[in-house]
């Protein structure tokens, strides 16, 4: 029983094991001259730490939002695809409707303006 | 509806999503048919819903008619991840009416608010279709997928008036707990599969049968099913969410959340306590519930007595109300399911009821949810303010009216299974429901109205009425039809 | 007429209700008050074909109708009454219009619902004196809160609203845990018999340790003792009697207390009757009643309020009420049904004759008043011979009610009779000093000097009820024939073989020789004897 798990407790050793081990690595072997900016983590160039107050536009969000709905879209879509012969007419017509849904939200965030910038 | 597509699913499947797909349907078109509208003619919306919503009825009779007629009590379908019986019928066309009546007193409310836009029907469609996979899903995840369906369009309808901060805050409250709390159920559902190997509630049964009692995997897995489960129909200590929604949500919005959802969350806790965790129940959930059931009663009670809002008072009592529904599931037998059944179905008819007059007094600036607003009622219009004291009277279980006939199945159900000092506890918690639902009356009745003008009620609010107090005062007084049907939606 | 007859029960009990939709239509005042006096007024018409058609030597509940109503939980439309519903309910009807003839003046501001509650609370009443089904009596008993509340509420005193919820929290709780011991007769019923009755006539058979029935038998006291009210339960009843408008004083203190008395006399006894009997409970219930009395009568006599002091004095009463009931013997319980009624006579007539002063002079205070008689003649004899009636002057109802329980008192346990004693001492006290206080003396205070006497309408209200106290004080059998029936099947449900024991004790007194001889079922002879003695007590007066 015990030894079904051995490769898992070898492969959580090694993965607790890799981040401290490359850390003292990289300690060991890089020149240092740290300044503010360099410091600072990677944010599209954006300052990462600023007052909570300031304000973005609110459709990076919905951008983000409907990135994501229609990203899941073709996660649906592409299992589907790889079986499309044995599922045939009926899986295509299930696509169909899952399509058809979300073309109608398509619709309704298009004539919502959502999509529109300013 | 055959041929090629019979190797996955058959007739028989289609048939029984067909409510479904017409909520489904209905709820997309008036998304679509809401751009043709201009502002003045958006109460078509409402009445597309409305149709919609009849359908719906006629399609769940039907589904009936046709059991009846292949004399089966249940029909089962997509490869047993529905199961559709008198139950569910029961409880689905309860959670219809709930919604058409809450559809009919939104659309002068909406208007007053500036927020009629068709997404707040079409929200309420899908919220309904959500409702429908709670109550005849048999699968762990059929289940939890309605249930989110259904939380999720409640957490924009009660966020729905954007400019208000109460409206605002309730929703992300309601949001992050009810979230919280599904994440809860899924880790317990998780560890139910874990058990069993089956999303299947019946294999579940069967799984956990075989388990000794005090197994500790099954304890945790109970624990977090039920805690979620607690959470979704409010019940203390899990009811925190509940005052907070109910007062920011807009008032029309309040009343379907503590009627419809409500009654799809009772079906749910039900379906997976007297069926996926049956085996469990007397060293498991049952003494959980009875010390929620008090604790339940408790709270809603007494915070309710202290509150100026009715709107607030109004979801403590609904808490309150969820304790007395508990017991009924305490007793567990055929009378506490009984109970459950016609408790439900008239608690929404008369919560309904008083909500609509509450609607009703939106107007101008006054938004009609503080106590005082209903001061004087009686001298500005004498009909609501009557019908406002018998849904009042029958939410406090006075009879004649139809609240009665729910406490009093509750309360036998509670004798006949020797809870008797339960039974005393229980009811001595009807008194104090009396005075906060008094105080109502009292600002109704003895009080002079702060507005002189009379108060005028729009067509929609008059059926609405019409409705709700049809079902209080007739269920109440010749209650036989009720019953039976309640006793053919438990025997199975 | 047969079709009338056969539904005699049902029309007295509906014909108010059809008034209530009635008096909401007329426009005017006006014609609203004429409206609802001549439709109370022909409601007591309508009732008093009962006088006639009640057969005092039937066996068993007369008038019966029975309709079934929610089949599935085995609830029925089934009414009735014996001896002692009869009584009560021909003393509602009285009182019901005469308390809406005694508010014609009285109540100026909303009139339309004031006559629509009061027949509400009509229906109410009645229902619950006639229902022979649990669940028939429970929805009246708790229909006739909701008028009662709004009587209270909208046209009382200053401190209404307090008075009005009290009333109505207190007598809810009190009938919620009453439906629990009703809800545990049903399903012993059901587990007995295999079916699910609310029938009281069925949940007789009912058999259950003597344990069970004293948990039913509490039950069913809080209910009703909250009602009556007796001693600790009382606290309710001063708030509302004085918050109350005249009306819903005589109509509280007349008719809604003697259900607390008619639910013990009813329900109480005969259904949990090993639970009523146990000993510890008699003892605990004659405690309580014995502290009412007294108690009542002390602090009646240290009232400054005319009113409150009435209603502490029915606390008083009501405590000879229970005090026979609990004797559980025929003297006690036909004494007990006859002061009840005599109380509402008497009190109903205090209150009135309070309402009369205090529409006049809108104050309550005793020490206003003084020497009323001199401008007030008609009134103050009138109050004379109420107050005769209520301290148990022979001649006068409450001589006979009062001396019949005595008795009944007397003859379960003599300590008893001697506690109750005083309270008839202490209630000549207070009344009598009341009367001195408000009528003799001179007439000081200026405010009183130009006080009307009674018109006429306000000798309408209250000779009635002075003739039916002369006529109990004079002629008390029939009341004792038509009780004599129903209070027999009462102690024999109680004290099983009660009459039994009583003859072979008679026989074994005067014929020791033959004691196997035993007179059978109940003959109430020592009933009769009672009657005629007081008969002539009172006639002798």
């Amino acid at each position: 029983m015990a030894h079904e798990y051995i490769p898992i407790f070898i492969f959580l050793a090694v993965a607790g094991a890799f981040p401290i081990v490359t850390l003292i690595a990289a300690k060991l072997v890089r020149p240092e001259s740290p300044f503010k900016e360099k410091l600072l983590p990677y944010e599209c160039g954006i300052d990462p730490v600023s007052d909570a107050r300031g304000r973005y536009t609110v459709r990076f969000y919905i951008v983000a939002i409907l990135f994501v709905l229609f990203d899941v879209e073709t996660v649906f879509l592409f299992p589907w695809a790889v079986r499309f012969r044995q599922l045939g007419m009926f899986g295509l017509a299930e696509m169909v409707v899952f399509l058809a849904l979300l073309i109608v939200g398509y619709i309704w965030v298009w004539k919502k303006g959502a999509l529109e910038w300013i | 509806m055959n041929g090629g597509f019979s190797e996955f699913f058959n007739r028989n499947d289609y048939f029984l999503i067909t409510p479904a797909v017409l909520l489904a349907l209905f709820g997309c078109g008036i998304l679509l048919i809401d751009f043709l509208h201009d502002t003045r003619q958006k109460f078509m919306n409402a009445l597309t819903a409305l149709v919609g919503l009849s359908f719906v009825a006629y399609q769940l009779i039907r589904i009936q008619n046709q059991m009846d007629a292949v004399q089966m009590p249940e029909l089962a379908g997509l490869n047993n991840s529905l199961l559709v019986d008198h139950f569910a019928i029961f409880f689905m066309l309860v959670c219809v009416a709930a919604t058409f009546i809450s559809v009919l007193i939104s659309v002068r409310y909406m208007e007053i608010e500036h927020e009629n836009h068709g997404e707040y029907y079409a929200l309420m469609l899908f919220s309904l279709l959500g409702m429908y996979f709670m109550i005849t899903g048999m699968d762990l995840v059929t289940l939890f997928i309605g249930l989110e369906t259904m939380a999720l369009s409640g957490y924009v309808l009660a966020g729905f008036l954007r400019g208000d901060k109460r409206s605002n805050e309730g929703a992300m409250k309601y949001f992050l707990l009810g979230a919280f709390s599904s994440g809860l159920l899924a880790f317990g559902f998780s560890l139910l599969y874990g058990i069993s190997g089956s999303t299947n509630l019946q294999t579940i049964a069967q799984a956990l049968g075989q388990r000794s009692s005090g197994d500790p995997l099954a304890s945790l897995a109970l624990l977090t099913t039920v805690t979620g489960l607690l959470f979704k129909v409010a019940a203390v200590p899990f009811h925190q969410w509940a005052p907070d929604a109910y007062e920011g949500a807009p008032t029309s919005i309040t009343g379907f959340l503590s009627t419809g959802p409500k009654a799809a969350a009772f079906a749910f806790l039900m379906r997976i306590l007297l069926v996926g965790l049956a085996p469990m129940r007397d060293s498991g959930w049952k003494p959980m519930l009875i010390a929620v059931a008090i604790v339940t009663m408790t709270v809603g009670n007494l915070a309710a007595v202290t509150q100026n809002n009715t709107k607030r008072l109004f979801a403590y009592s609904s808490i309150s109300h969820v304790g007395y529904i508990l017991l009924g599931l305490v007793a567990g037998n055929e009378t506490g399911l009984k109970g459950i059944a016609v408790y439900i179905l008239v608690y929404a008819f008369m919560n309904l009821g008083a909500f609509t007059v509450l609607v009703a007094l939106r107007h101008g600036n006054v938004i009609g949810d503080e106590i005082e607003d209903l001061s004087g009622l009686f001298f500005r219009n004498p009909g609501a303010a009557v019908m406002m004291l018998i849904f009042l009277l029958s939410l406090a279980g006075i009879p004649p009216m139809a609240g009665f006939l729910g406490k009093y199945f509750i309360f036998l159900s509670l004798i006949e299974t020797g809870h008797t000092g339960l039974a005393a506890f229980a009811v001595l918690y009807v008194a104090v429901s009396l005075y906060y639902y008094m105080r109502m009356t009292v600002m109704m009745f003895m009080r002079e109205p702060v507005e002189r003008e009379p108060l005028t009620l729009s067509p929609g609010i008059r059926i609405a009425l019409g409705l709700t107090l049809a079902g209080t005062v007739i269920i109440g007084l010749y209650p036989e039809p009720i019953i039976q049907l309640a006793t053919s939606a438990i025997l199975r | 007429m047969d079709f009338f007859r056969e539904h005699i029960l049902s029309f007295t009990l509906f014909y108010p209700l059809v008034g209530v939709v009635l008096v909401l239509l007329p426009k005017k005042d006006e014609h609203v008050r004429w409206l609802a006096n001549i439709w109370s007024f022909a409601g007591f018409l309508l009732s008093l074909p009962l006088v006639f058609w009640f057969d005092k030597n039937a066996d068993g509940m007369q008038f019966q109708e029975r309709v079934n109503w929610i089949p599935s939980i085995g609830a029925t439309y089934h009414l009735g009454i014996d001896g002692i519903s009869f009584l009560l309910i021909m003393l509602t009807t009285l009182l019901g219009f005469i308390s809406i003839l005694c508010s014609w003046s009285a109540i100026t501001t909303r009139v339309k619902e004031y006559y629509a509650f009061f027949l509400l609370l009509q229906v109410g009443m009645l229902g619950v004196f006639m229902s022979l089904d649990f669940f028939l009596f429970y929805v009246f008993w708790e229909v006739m809160l909701v008028p009662m509340y709004f009587i209270i509420g909208i046209w009382g005193g200053p401190r209404k609203l307090y008075a009005a919820i009290k009333f109505f929290l207190y007598t809810l709780v009190g009938s919620v845990l009453m439906l629990l011991s009703i809800l545990t007769l049903y399903y012993a019923y059901h587990t007995q018999f295999g079916q699910y009755t609310f029938d009281i006539i069925d949940l007789l058979r009912v058999n259950l340790p003597r344990h069970t029935q004293i948990w039913i038998f509490l039950g069913f006291f809080v209910g009703f003792a909250i009602k009556v009210p007796m001693f600790p339960f009382h606290t309710w009843l001063p708030d509302a009697h004085v918050e109350a408008p005249t009306a819903g004083s005589v109509i509280l203190a007349g008719v809604l207390l003697k259900m607390g008395t008619y639910g013990f006399m009813r329900f109480a006894l005969p259904l949990a009757p090993l639970g009523a009997s146990d000993d510890r409970i008699v003892k605990l219930m004659v405690t309580l009643s014995l502290i009412g009395i007294v108690y009542g009568a002390l602090v009646s006599l240290m009232q400054k309020d005319w009113k409150k002091l009435v209603a502490y004095s029915s606390v008083s009463h009501l405590g000879f009420c229970t005090l026979g009931i609990f004797a559980m013997n025929p003297n006690g319980l036909a004494g007990s049904l006859v002061q009840q009624i005599n109380h509402g006579i008497s009190t109903g007539a205090l209150f009135l004759i309070v309402g009369i002063v205090y529409e006049r002079r809108h104050t309550r205070e005793i020490s206003e008043y003084g020497g009323l008689s001199s401008i007030m003649p008609i009134y103050a004899t009138l109050f004379m011979i109420v107050t005769m009636s209520s301290i148990g002057v022979p001649a006068l109802n409450g001589f006979i009610g009062e001396f019949t329980i005595l008795q009944g008192a007397f003859e379960a346990n003599h300590l008893w009779a001697g506690i109750a004693v005083s309270g008839v001492v202490l209630g000549a006290a207070y009344m009598l000093w009341l009367y001195q206080r408000t009528m003799f003396g001179p007439l000081s205070n200026p405010k009183n000097q130009s006080l009307k006497d009674l018109n006429v309408r306000e000798l309408a209200v209250l000779l009635p009820l002075i003739a039916w106290a002369f006529w109990i004080g004079l002629y008390p059998k029939p009341y004792f024939d038509i009780l004599e029936k129903p209070v027999a099947k009462i102690v024999e449900r109680v004290h099983p073989g009660y009459y039994a024991k009583a003859a072979a004790a008679e026989h074994a007194t005067m014929e020791p020789q033959h004691p196997a001889q035993v007179a059978s079922p109940p003959d109430a002879s020592a009933e009769d004897h009672t009657a005629h003695a007081a008969a002539e007590a009172g006639a002798a007066k």
